[in-house]
């Protein structure tokens, strides 16, 4: 890895922002549920509903910061507990797609031959495919409520482009002089694999790692927003998100809450991504 | 150039046909159309029916191949099915014959080419903002590098990349045309004006993300550009800056033209939740709704269609590269 | 370089201060939402032709077959274009429409002759562009198509009482013996058994007479272009986008209609109330809470709105052939456990709470029923205790829901109530499509919601496709709760032939106890239906049978832009403020 990167990382702001935002963001959902002051899951129906049946405004009732949601639960519980549920899903496939990416990249990248096409042509057809279409297809054959099945449906879909740049990158390792050299000198393949290419691919797994977690929050919510993400009665940000805003005329707030987090982690994660990329492969 | 073409051509026909075979085996997985298309007071007798008439008797391959068109027609339904086999016809795929939807009970090449105009309307007005907004913007930060107006167009492209059309839609069509009456509250409209009227405020939600995307791209293109040998030549020549200016700005505008022409498989898969929020009766709605009613003959259109729309961009966007730019080679 | 810095810095936050601006901007310039119409009629004091009236569904219709249609939304579309023989009035009572009286029985209850109407045309048919009369062998034909096999009709075992149909059905005759046309306008039914429902089924949408001409003509395609001698003849049709119905000038009856009816599918009910508020549709019947609370407190919708107990029941359904379910204590628990009136709190008061499987409405509900279901949080624990399991149930039980906001919410009371005595439950959302074949099958699903709207003003109409076990099927029951009991059985079979009506309401009170007593089902809910509609929309009023039945309104035109002046609340202000005002322009 190049060592001036973390002096470039340094010097840029907007990298240093997006740091900080990630950092809010995994705080909340790391001891978002420890803080929360309710059940996420109660429903307070005596006090959280109003007369008209409608959601308790915040402070309107002790005890409850930001008031409730349409069938009376705690806001500020479920929002802390959605956060957990947001992040762990999205953290969690881009893990297993970065993964599995990086090893379809570089595996093809640097073995090349029949496998390599075959990976190549998989990718193709992965992304002719309507993103957002295949996953309700697929979340309906599975018909599991289940975190792991979105994690899996996340992270399978979305290994593409990171598989198609490492390649390129190994590719370009592999023709390297003192690759070449350790091949020629009968150095085993893994070692090369080892030492030579994954440290030079790094920098692109960690900038698009970076920005796949914030695509994949959109992508989870975007299915919660369909109604086809977490299992209920738990929350996450998009599944708040989607009942809000049927309340939107009345209580716009039950949208913007889920939402200013949505967005404030996303835009973190893509500023970071951003200086990551600056700071790692600098075009000036 | 032929020759490359031919073998663009030849992987689209195999990706295309393996994305056929995928999205018949999920759909067979999915749920029963009986259930879905005759709804909860179906008896033995209707959903026997249904299943005869549009061959969901037959095992599953046969199926397949039926649709596939490389057996004889497996539809009574179809038009060319013909009870005696020996006069049976063919109606699949390879005929042409997308099969009958289940919920509409028509020809899914009618459904589906009713539904993409207003799609194609939607994504035209979505093409336009992005470009109108992403290269004016992005020309403008590159131009005034570094001062004030770049960050501020920076950051807001940053943003505008993090704000999902699942809250822009909602806060658009509850203040900005039902509070503030600006634009009509969803729906489509009737007539050539109303769907163009009905178009703009979803064709804004939808440009959001393209156009932070291209302001982005088209300033570092800029940059780029301004800062080669020939325009620094041209500069020195003495051209004047509007004539520079345009030299730099043709050729920054390739990427963007790259982007745009695999920005494709995002007008259909972008605008669902768009056209969700919005009512806009286009292909993105038509692939939910056939996705919930299990209305499998629709659902391989669409992504038939989708994924033909995808490799034929990625192509065209490389010839028009080609075209744009005499030094790119059509090569691997 | 400080200078440089200090740019930065603006550049950082000027964006963010200007978007917080503008939007704070617009926050305060945000009008209220329009506190009544923004149209009235033009007050015509009498009836006239002319208009186009918009309703929506937010789902889609599933035919225009008559004899095929069975769902709310297509029954909502085929009343526009066919007739029946018989009607139902507003109060539900019988009344004649295409006969021309409502038949009286034979002495033995077998034998019902109906006469038709004279001159009632059809809509233009192939062969006939003028279309023709409608004759006692159209309905012949009509009765003939239904029982036929290959016509694949949901509603055929309504009509198996009539004699002969069996047979008929079977192939194994040519005709149905018990259907005789007596003379060009009389024919005659003869029923195997007296049944009581008879004339409450011959009023079902399956019975609306269809021209044999369009079925041989277009085949398959026949229901793209339905033809019946209904008060609007059907135009187009984009499904899952909208039908169109244009007024028929040849109709039997004459009185005002609009000229063109409109009925856009697949509207969600939150985008569908912002549009009616704006005045681009004209009715709604189903609203989020938030506009339920708005229209029920507004005082201008006070005149155009009505709220109304609608037909139908709903509980939770508990699998009898499952365990724990096939225990009765374990049942009951679940009967005492749900907290009705909380329910109809967290709804906005849109249900009323209820403990026996009859809506009132119905004959054969009792507001005293003895086993009547309640709340009772103690009892449940008895019960619980009873069953075996006074310190909870050791496994997750599945809830089965299909997917939509709504039955989401349910899912979610009825888990939270089921915790408090002990009972975990896993909820778990499946498409409509899926949910329906899987609780239709037996030992499947072990607990879901279970719904069932009205046929005909009958208890029959309930308790028989809900819990008679001719109904469990190893397919696509309607008794999705798989209950079976002998002794309801021939409590039901004895009630439908019964002929005097106060013994045979007896007879239902009976076995609504028994349901209730044996928990059957937990009984929850009944569905509050709250009906809005323009001012300008005359003549309307909810039925208490027919959903959404908006054949007879008449629209109070000009109304158009009375409009502007009638928003006295402001929400014009921030419009003239902007020229893309422009844009807004009518929709319709």
């Amino acid at each position: 890895m190049d060592p001036r990167a973390w002096t470039r990382f340094r010097k840029n702001k907007g990298a240093f922002l997006g740091l900080a935002l990630v950092a809010v963001a995994t705080l909340t959902a790391a001891l978002g549920p420890a803080l929360a002051p309710h059940d996420p899951n109660e429903q307070f129906r005596e006090t959280l509903i109003d007369a008209r049946g409608l959601p308790e405004a915040p402070l309107a009732v002790d005890g409850h910061l930001l008031g409730s949601d349409s069938i009376g639960r705690d806001e500020l519980s479920r929002l802390l507990h959605g956060g957990a549920v947001t992040m762990l899903v999205a953290f969690l496939a881009t893990a297993l797609a970065v993964s599995l990416g990086t090893f379809i990249g570089v595996t093809s990248g640097f073995f090349r031959g029949p496998l390599d096409a075959a990976f190549m042509r998989l990718v193709d057809l992965l992304l002719s495919l309507p993103f957002l279409l295949l996953a309700i297809a697929i979340k309906r054959v599975v018909d599991d409520p289940g975190l792991w099945v979105l994690v899996l449906i996340l992270s399978l879909l979305s290994w593409t482009t990171l598989a198609r740049v490492v390649r390129a990158k190994t590719l370009q390792v592999r023709e390297l002089e003192y690759v070449l050299a350790a091949r020629a000198l009968g150095m085993d393949a893994s070692r090369i694999l080892l030492r030579h290419v994954l440290p030079n691919v790094a920098g692109p797994i960690i900038v698009l790692g970076t920005t796949l977690v914030a695509q994949l929050i959109l992508f989870e919510s975007a299915l919660s927003f369909l109604g086809l993400g977490v299992e209920p009665p738990n929350a996450s940000w998009g599944s708040m998100l989607r009942e809000g805003s049927e309340l939107i005329d009345s209580a716009p707030r039950l949208l913007l809450y889920p939402a200013a987090f949505i967005v404030m982690t996303v835009f973190g994660f893509n500023l970071l991504g951003e200086g990551l990329r600056d700071a790692f492969d600098p075009k000036e | 150039m032929s020759a490359y073409i031919a073998r663009r051509l030849l992987s689209a026909l195999l990706v295309l046909a393996a994305v056929i075979t995928l999205v018949f085996l999920l759909m067979t997985q999915i749920g029963d159309p009986a259930a879905a298309t005759l709804g909860n007071r179906a008896n033995e007798q209707t959903v026997a029916s249904f299943n005869a008439r549009y061959g969901l008797d037959r095992p599953v391959p046969t199926q397949f191949l039926g649709y596939l068109g490389v057996i004889p027609c497996q539809r009574p339904n179809s038009g060319v099915y013909d009870e005696d086999p020996a006069k049976n016809g063919y109606c699949g795929l390879l005929q042409g014959d997308f099969g009958e939807s289940f919920l509409h009970n028509d020809a899914v090449t009618e459904v589906i080419l009713r539904r993409l105009p207003r799609t194609l309307l939607l994504g035209a007005f979505a093409l336009v903002f992005e470009l109108l907004l992403g290269i004016g913007f992005g020309v403008l930060a590159a131009l005034r590098r570094n001062r004030w107006q770049d960050t501020s167009i920076m950051s807001l492209a940053y943003l505008g990349q993090s704000l999902p059309s699942y809250v822009t839609g909602p806060i658009f069509l509850t203040y900005a045309a039902f509070l503030f009456g600006l634009f009509p509250v969803g729906g489509y409209g009737t007539t050539p004006l109303e769907h163009v009227q009905h178009a703009l405020l979803p064709a804004f939600t939808l440009a959001i993300l393209g156009a932070s995307t291209y302001a982005r791209v088209t300033r570092s293109e800029m940059l780029d550009a301004l800062q080669s040998d020939y325009v620094r030549t041209a500069k020195a020549k003495g051209l004047g800056r509007r004539r520079v200016l345009g030299h730099a700005l043709r050729n920054a505008l390739l990427p963007v033209v790259t982007l745009a022409g695999l920005s494709l498989r995002l007008l259909v898969g972008g605008a669902i939740i768009t056209e969700a929020i919005f009512g806009w009766p286009g292909m993105g709605k038509l692939a939910v709704e056939s996705i919930v009613n299990v209305d499998a003959p629709t659902v391989m259109g669409v992504v038939f269609f989708v994924a033909l729309a995808v490799q034929l961009g990625n192509l065209l966007a490389d010839l028009a590269v080609a075209a744009l730019d005499p030094r790119v080679r059509l090569a691997d | 370089m400080a200078a440089r810095k200090r740019r930065d810095a603006i550049g950082c936050i000027a964006p963010v201060a200007g978007l917080l601006g503008v939007a704070l901007l617009l926050l305060a310039l945000v009008p209220e939402r329009p506190a009544g119409p923004r149209y009235e009629g033009a007050g015509n004091p009498t009836p006239r032709n002319g208009g186009t009236f918009v309703f929506h569904h937010e789902s889609n219709v599933r035919s225009l077959d008559p004899q095929v249609a069975y769902d709310e939304l297509s029954t909502m579309a085929n009343r526009l274009v066919f007739d029946g023989l018989l009607d139902y009035d507003q109060e539900g009572e019988l009344v004649p429409s295409l006969a021309v009286a409502v038949p009286t029985p034979s002495e033995d209850g077998r034998l019902f002759r109906f006469r038709l109407r004279q001159g009632v045309r059809f809509h233009p048919l192939p062969g006939h562009p003028e279309g023709r009369e409608l004759v006692a062998e159209d309905v012949r034909y009509t009765m003939e198509r239904l029982l036929r096999e290959e016509t694949g009709s949901p509603g055929a075992g309504f009509y198996m009482a009539i004699e002969g149909a069996e047979a008929f059905r079977e192939g194994e005759a040519a005709a149905i013996r018990g259907v005789k046309v007596l003379d060009r306008y009389t024919i005659e039914f003869r029923l195997a058994e007296p049944d009581q429902s008879f004339l409450y089924v011959m009023a079902m949408p399956f019975a609306y007479p269809v021209a044999r001409e369009t079925f041989e003509h277009y085949g398959d395609e026949a229901d793209r272009h339905p033809s019946g001698v209904g008060p609007f003849t059907f135009a187009s049709w984009e499904r899952g986008v909208q039908l169109t119905f244009a007024r028929n000038d040849a109709y039997w009856r004459e009185y005002a209609r609009p000229d063109r009816m409109v009925f856009l599918e697949n509207i969600q009910r939150h985008l569908a109330g912002l549009r009616f508020m704006n005045g681009q549709i004209d009715a709604i019947h189903r609203q989020t809470l938030d506009h339920w609370a708005h229209f029920s407190q507004a005082e201008r919708w006070a005149n155009s709105r009505q709220t109304f107990p609608r037909a139908s029941i709903w509980g939770v359904a508990m699998n009898h052939e499952m365990e724990p379910f096939d225990d009765v204590h374990f049942r009951r628990a679940v009967a005492f456990a749900i907290d009705r009136e909380g329910w109809a709190r967290a709804r906005g008061n849109l249900i009323t709470p209820t403990g026996q499987p009859l809506p009132p409405q119905i004959m054969g509900y009792d507001e005293d029923l003895p086993n009547a279901q309640s709340f009772d949080l103690e009892r449940a624990k008895e019960e619980m205790a009873l069953a075996g399991y006074p310190d909870g149930y050791p496994r997750e039980i599945e809830y089965w829901g299909s997917d939509g906001d709504v039955s989401r919410i349910y899912a979610e009371l009825l888990q939270q109530d089921l915790a408090r005595i002990g009972i975990r439950v896993r909820i778990r959302y499946v498409s409509f499509a899926v949910f329906l074949e899987q609780t239709g099958k037996p030992k499947t699903v072990e607990l879901l919601m279970g719904g069932w709207n009205i046929d005909y003003p009958d208890p029959s109409s309930f308790l028989e496709p809900l819990f008679h076990s001719k109904n469990h099927r190893p397919e696509n029951s309607s008794n999705r709760s798989h209950y079976q009991n002998p002794e309801l059985d021939e409590l039901l079979d004895r009630a439908r032939r019964e002929t005097d009506a106060e013994r045979r309401r007896a007879m239902y009170v009976e076995a609504s106890d028994l349901l209730a007593e044996d928990a059957a089902w937990a009984f929850a809910y009944l569905p509050l239906t709250q009906e809005v509609w323009q001012p300008y929309v005359m003549n309307y009023r909810p039925h208490p049978l027919w959903a959404e039945d908006y054949r007879s309104v008449w629209l109070d035109l000009p109304r158009k832009r009375v409009a502007q002046q009638l928003l006295g609340d402001g929400s014009s202000l921030p419009a003239a403020f902007f020229p893309l005002g422009l844009f807004a322009g009518g929709s319709r």
